[in-house]
């Protein structure tokens, strides 16, 4: 029961991360359009810039947390303006917006590969990692933190988009860019927020998990497939589908890893996967945008 | 006829001359096996040029058959002793098996449903080649014996025109496709699925022959990859594998004839030129590739064709509404 409840907790948390990758990938394709290669390289940022602020520089906490999540949302805005609107405004073809997000990925690798060299860097934790034991489960304050941040996101998220005008705005584009041009609706302006929004949310992701998975240049692709496995699982019609889905593989990984075969958990999941694909080529809780 | 001969002959005679020449230039063993990897990519762009530049269908997977056809390749002549054109022809035909079974359930998706798809089947290609150490070696891969022919060892530029005569071989099949039937039709599918199939067209029987025919492609690329490496291993199908493909197809020009060839060209020896730079490399290369696709949206294929379209209006005086053309640009 006990080992149950820690797989769980386990599952959780990596599958919380998934899950923001995810999600931020879902939202800034039903904006744009466009599957941004260079999302998992924002939880490469979030780590390394942490490492850079709170260790390099030795300033306290609280002050780095702000300006990791302002240089997340600083490189957000770059892509945008650098590498989407100029292809856009060239009527490039899908596959070369994602090449061109590819770019910018390869940007950011090469850029961190100059700041932070190629070693594994040690990432400072934001809160506890003291083990505290809350009904019977042990955990850290860290692990647990990774799961609220992921909850309050979404109750965020969901607010957002629901409750207010500009979630309107984001929904409206999201089913049609055109027709919601026509009605007025700035879909620039949200095609932006949703590429600043993505960057913090990838942003917070690597400053939480930082300490366990480690800051590595290299870390951010490994990242952006989790996030393509989680969009795919749950649907890439709405960001909660997509973050249903990254929960869904990190519970799935810390199952099969503990009962099966730890070394074919991997072929495992990308094989339940395929076939999911195959029965709901939509995703597990894909709407609108079944087309088969 | 002469925008015929020009648009399909000509290139593919400029890259037989300056393929069979390249020997007369370049002495070292290092710049041939250059050579030999841009036609080798050549081939493998021309596969997923084809399934996508041509018919539109998005597959992230082409990887896979490059390491299901070198693997196949490589055990073949291990474990059976298989001389190696028999290997090859095996490898083909055991990737379009593959492929035609993978085809049935991943090909009524559409987009980047389909990418994502084929990207899945791609990663579970790479597990097996990495975890499943007693057949594929794991991550140290397999060794292949050089490749002998009428009891004679190849040498060094035996084996570039061996690759050579493929990639040339690849480049008129490509053409014949474009040219049939099946091409038009496969046109006609990327721009609307059920008008096409509203004009008869067999969409999914269609757009399965091209899957097929583009994992023969990946299959011989990754076969001819094996004999230059004399080595297969998990690299074949790393994500690493289908960026490079993504890029040498957008930077030689989607859906262009030659766009695979000068593609390739670029991905091959441009980290070669940026080696030099060190740690600023992957730098670079990024922004070298973003500004490329920024500036050069149709590709170097694309800039060639507009440098021939404007030199041609040119010619023909103030016949032609110049005004209708794309605006030219100095290559």
């Amino acid at each position: 029961m006990d080992a149950i409840a820690i797989l769980i907790l386990s599952g959780l948390t990596n599958g919380s991360v998934y899950a923001l990758v995810g999600l931020s990938l879902a939202m800034t394709y039903n904006a744009s359009r466009v599957i941004n290669f260079a999302q998992g390289d924002f939880v490469m940022l979030g780590a390394m810039t942490t490492v850079y602020f709170a260790t390099t520089m030795a300033l306290p906490m609280f002050v780095s947390i702000h300006l990791v999540l302002l240089v997340c949302a600083a490189g957000g805005f770059l892509i945008e303006r650098f590498a989407y609107r100029p292809l856009m405004a060239r009527n490039a073809q899908p596959l070369t917006v994602m090449i061109g997000t590819l770019a910018c990925a390869t940007i950011m690798t090469g850029a961190a590969l100059l700041i932070w060299g190629p070693n594994q860097l040690f990432v400072p934790n934001t809160f506890s990692l003291n083990s505290i034991s809350v009904a019977g489960i042990t955990s850290t304050p860290q692990q647990i933190s990774i799961i609220v941040t992921f909850v309050m996101l979404m109750a965020g998220i969901w607010f957002l988009l629901y409750r207010t005008r500009f979630g309107l705005a984001i929904r409206a584009v999201g089913v049609d860019p055109n027709v919601s041009k026509l009605m007025g609706i700035r879909a620039e302006r949200v095609v932006a927020f949703a590429f600043v929004f993505s960057a913090i949310i990838g942003g917070m992701a690597g400053l939480l998990v930082g300490p366990f998975l480690g800051g590595h240049v290299a870390m951010g692709i490994v990242l952006t497939l989790k996030g393509f496995m989680a969009v795919i699982l749950g649907g890439m019609g709405s960001p909660f589908a997509a973050a249903a889905g990254g929960i869904v593989i990190g519970l799935l990984e810390a199952i099969v890893a503990y009962y099966g075969n730890s070394f074919y958990a991997e072929p495992i999941i990308f094989g339940l996967i395929l076939l999911t694909m195959v029965v709901r080529p939509a995703g597990l809780l894909g709407e609108w945008e079944a087309t088969r | 006829m002469s925008t015929h001969f020009l648009r399909n002959w000509l290139p593919a005679l400029v890259i037989l001359a300056l393929g069979l020449g390249l020997p007369l230039v370049i002495e070292s063993g290092f710049q041939l096996r250059l050579a030999m990897l841009i036609c080798i990519y050549a081939v493998f762009g021309m596969g997923f040029n084809m399934l996508f530049g041509l018919a539109g269908q998005l597959s992230l997977g082409q990887q896979a058959f490059f390491a299901i056809g070198g693997y196949t390749f490589a055990l073949l002549q291990i474990h059976y002793a298989v001389p190696w054109p028999l290997a090859m022809l095996a490898g083909a035909v055991v990737c379009a098996i593959v492929s035609l079974v993978i085809a049935v359930p991943v090909l009524r998706m559409r987009s980047h449903y389909l990418a994502m798809a084929t990207l899945m089947f791609a990663m579970i290609v790479h597990d097996v080649a990495l975890r499943w150490t007693a057949v594929t070696g794991g991550s140290s891969g397999l060794q292949i014996p050089s490749p002998v022919l009428f009891g004679v060892r190849l040498g060094r530029l035996e084996i570039y025109y061996l690759i050579l005569a493929i990639a040339v071989l690849a480049f008129l099949v490509q053409i014949f496709i474009k040219s049939t039937h099946l091409g038009r039709a496969l046109e006609a599918i990327k721009v609307d699925e059920t008008a096409a199939s509203s004009l008869g067209i067999p969409v999914n029987r269609y757009k399965t022959s091209i899957y097929v025919l583009a994992a023969v492609f990946a299959a011989v690329a990754g076969m001819s990859f094996a004999i230059v490496s004399r080595s297969v291993d998990p690299a074949y199908s790393t994500i690493g594998m289908v960026v490079n493909l993504l890029t040498l197809t957008v930077v030689g020009g989607l859906g262009s004839r030659i766009g695979p060839f000068l593609g390739a060209a670029i991905v091959i020896l441009a980290p070669q030129l940026l080696a030099g730079l060190q740690e600023y490399e992957t730098l670079i290369y990024g922004v070298g590739l973003l500004l490329f696709i920024i500036f050069v949206p149709c590709g170097l294929a694309g800039l060639i064709e507009r440098a021939g379209g404007a030199s041609k209006a040119g010619t023909a005086g103030t016949a032609l509404p110049v005004g209708s053309l794309p605006e030219a640009k100095n290559p």
